[in-house]
């Protein structure tokens, strides 16, 4: 550890966070996610449309949270973000993009088509 | 309430009640009084000799990286022996309750454990092993080597190193006190689904299962976020990228995968909760649920998670084999690629485990060859270990032993996994005892690895060696016991034996399950002889002791400290110049050169707000378990306020200065005169 005590609240990352990027962060994707409930527990649409309209609630939570709470860009002096990122969406969509794949085979052996039996 | 629960609920007790203490278990009730005994036996001992506050300023509430790992290791080890304690109990009764005519004790129509008592003992076996024995026990080791082989003086956050110690010890804390009041989970170390539904597992068990799986998934991903930053930020000058020790590589790969895999079952596990708890129906058949949904979420974890015990383990034999090699570890470069490629692929592989859930053969065949994909970072890191030997000066020492042991399992254990891998065989032995005994040769692997490293760096962190007779007999002891448990059980695997059998139908199988018996008879032995080990080691210890490098032929930079280390690590920071540190300096005869003056050294403060909230998060878990909501509603709210004074509060360090630090030094450096006497 070295002597040079540099004040924390002089980062970066710790200057780009306000009360206001975290209350908004905070109230869409609560918004996003109460709407979600209300179509499921209303059955407001059908099946296969409520599958998609939840999905486009969950990708924009997440990019609300990425953005608003996390603070994640692709800026020079928050290299570290760039490489979470770089980490990060190819996860993503190997366990997204895998799990779809996989259980879309599953249903077309198994016959089970959850969505379109209604 | 959200849900019916069984046998009713109190707002002040919740589901507590007197009849959830098993007093009248003939096996638990014993176990409970010596426990009982035990325990204020010990703590009789303390306040007898007076050392509480020894305890308290020098373990409880420490911030030293180098004491957090062997208080994370001795947690590890006392869950191995409960898990081997488990294994025993399993084998026994696979022994004992063979065919219509075998007898049964305590209840039991065979054997002595009724299937619910043996469905939550290999359910315990499996998470304690994996998660409270291997998991501690590693990050123990990379706890104490990873800063002083990068040759920083601390993690980069000390006091959440210390937090993630007592978050696991609050798991291991919650896992044995299901012996006690109520019961554990009886639907296997990964679950199942509808099995661990409310309507099926009305008891308590399978909420100790979620919450121990869950405190031990917080710990290891905020333990895994410490060392990553540890590694990135805190290098001696000098120390590129291209100059890191190979167990500090093997470390940042593994802890990439912690990082990136355990939010995906904290996740499954929350949403088991939101089922049991909140009458949610992500995994039930009905409602839109999906079952292999929960399998799938788990194993996208499940199988990182894999590579993550055994990287570390790689990283250790790439440190030993060099050493009692007296040469450079070959291939460097690959090596590291290679560890790289583990924790790469080990993304894409997960569906091998429910290979027969019937997803058909494109994605079988897509997943089949992403796992045999594995094998060949794998087979380059086995050829390097190979050759790093070849023409070497090996020096057979127990730790070489316990090493060279995890290379001959390594190749049982990966010939198997790529018969595994296959679709067509893996139908035919799927869920069979032959998965078991593979399994348990990969995670054998890692514990031969992790008593290499008890060997090879106890003289670096205490000051002194094991001693070689009583560390050879466990070896051999427990090498024998491995050969008698696991070859039967691959046999008894082709002859389509399945796994978690309770009561053992085919007499032909007997004979092979009383090797398996004889075998683990032989693992409790070596077990004495490891209990003999620490005894006759620490009698012995003056005799023992050694010097800065405590092998004479050892390579990388933790070496040249002194042993045990000081609480400061380096007097003063090294600065690197080669791969091979300390063998560098070996070699041109600069290992003995001393800094001609001191500096001052800044250290973090202890702190007692880690155990505190260790202890808070149990209690948190024990009400979440027992459904005492306002418990889990006062501990919540005590957590984040301590967090939030703690934050505020935060801790601006202390000073060692330059004449302190000589003092010390010189002192240390007496000490090796004389054992070099």
């Amino acid at each position: 550890m070295s002597h040079d005590q540099d004040d924390p609240t002089l980062h970066p990352e710790v200057q780009m966070s306000t009360s206001q990027g975290y209350f908004s962060g905070f109230a869409i994707s609560s918004i996003l996610m109460l709407a979600a409930t209300f179509l499921v527990t209303s059955h407001a649409v059908p099946p296969f449309g409520l599958l998609m309209v939840i999905s486009a609630c969950a990708g924009m939570a997440i990019i609300a949270q990425i953005y608003f709470l996390l603070h994640i860009d692709v800026s020079e002096h928050n290299i570290w973000n760039t490489v979470a990122l770089v980490l990060f969406i190819p996860l993503f969509l190997i366990t997204i993009g895998l799990t779809w794949w996989m259980f879309s085979q599953l249903y077309l052996h198994t016959m089970i088509m959850p969505g379109m039996t209604h | 309430m959200l849900v019916d629960l069984a046998g009713g609920w109190n707002p002040m007790w919740g589901r507590l009640a007197w009849s959830q203490i098993p007093y009248d278990n003939p096996i638990l009730a014993p176990l409970f009084v010596a426990v009982v005994v035990g325990a204020i036996l010990v703590l009789g001992l303390i306040t007898y000799y007076g050392k509480w506050t020894y305890l308290w300023k020098e373990w409880l509430t420490t911030v030293d990286h180098k004491k957090l790992g062997v208080m994370y290791i001795l947690i590890g080890l006392v869950m191995l022996f409960r898990g081997f304690i488990d294994g025993l109990m399993i084998r026994t009764q696979q022994a004992w309750a063979v065919g219509a005519h075998s007898s049964g004790v305590f209840g039991a129509t065979h054997g002595y454990l009724t299937p619910f008592h043996f469905g939550q003992i290999y359910s315990a076996h499996g998470v304690i092993m994996i998660l409270l024995a291997a998991t501690p026990l590693l990050v123990g080791f990379m706890n104490i080597i990873v800063p002083i082989q990068i040759g920083a003086r601390d993690m980069a956050y000390p006091y959440l190193n210390a937090l993630g110690l007592w978050l696991t010890a609050a798991a291991g804390a919650l896992i044995m006190i299901s012996l006690f009041v109520g019961d554990f989970a009886h639907n296997g170390w990964f679950g199942y689904a509808p099995i661990f539904e409310l309507q099926y597992s009305p008891g308590v068990g399978v909420d100790y299962w979620i919450w121990t799986m869950e405190l031990v998934a917080l710990g290891t991903t905020l333990g895994g976020i410490n060392i990553l930053a540890t590694i990135i930020k805190m290098r001696a000058p000098g120390m590129t990228w291209g100059r890191l020790p190979i167990f500090v590589w093997a470390t940042l790969s593994a802890n990439v995968i912690a990082l990136t895999s355990f939010p995906a079952l904290q996740v499954a596990l929350a949403l088991i909760a939101a089922d049991r708890y909140l009458g949610a129906h992500f995994f039930t058949a009905g409602l839109g649920g999906n079952l292999m949904l929960y399998t799938n979420l788990f194993w996208i974890w499940g199988h990182p998670e894999v590579y993550f015990v055994i990287l570390p383990a790689f990283g250790m034999m790439s440190e030993i084999f060099p050493t009692f090699s007296e040469k450079p570890l070959f291939g460097y470069i690959t090596m590291v690629l290679a560890s790289m490629a583990i924790a790469g692929v080990s993304w894409l592989v997960w569906l091998h485990h429910f290979f027969t859930m019937g997803a058909g053969p494109y994605v079988n065949s897509a997943f089949s060859v992403a796992t045999m994909l594995v094998g060949i970072p794998t087979g380059v890191k086995v050829f390097n270990w190979a050759f790093t030997m070849y023409r070497g000066r090996l020096t057979f020492n127990t730790a070489m032993l316990w090493a060279i042991g995890a290379l001959f399992l390594l190749l049982i254990g990966g010939l198997t996994g790529m018969m595994l891998a296959v679709p067509a065989i893996n139908y035919m032995v799927h869920n069979s005892v032959f998965v078991v005994a593979h399994f348990h040769t990969m995670l054998l692997v890692i514990v031969y690895a992790i008593f290499a490293s008890v060997i090879y760096w106890f003289p670096k962190v205490f000051g002194f060696k094991l001693d070689e007779f009583w560390a050879k007999t466990m070896f051999w002891l427990f090498s024998a016991g491995t050969v008698l448990v696991f070859v039967p059980m691959y046999m008894l695997g082709f002859m389509g034996m399945t796994r978690r059998l309770d009561y053992v139908f085919n007499t032909v199988w007997h004979p092979y399950l009383l090797v398996m018996e004889f075998g683990i008879a032989v693992y409790m032995l070596s077990v004495l002889a490891f209990v003999a080990l620490l005894y006759v080691s620490i009698r012995d210890h003056a005799k023992n002791q050694v010097g800065a490098d405590a092998w004479g032929t050892s390579r990388s930079l933790e070496w040249l400290t002194h042993s045990p280390v000081p609480f400061y690590n380096f007097a003063v920071l090294p600065h690197i110049s080669a791969r091979d540190e300390v063998a560098w300096r070996r070699d041109n005869g600069i290992d003995h050169v001393q800094p001609d003056h001191y500096e001052d050294i800044h250290m973090p403060n202890n702190t007692g707000v880690a155990i505190i909230l260790g202890g808070l998060t149990f209690v948190l878990g024990f009400a979440l378990v027992w459904r005492i909501w306002w418990l889990c509603a006062l501990s919540l709210l005590a957590i984040v306020a301590l967090v939030i004074y703690r934050s505020f509060k935060g801790d601006p360090g202390y000073i060692i200065t330059a004449a302190e630090v000589e003092k010390m030094e010189k002192e240390a450096l007496r000490r090796e005169a004389q054992i070099s006497k």
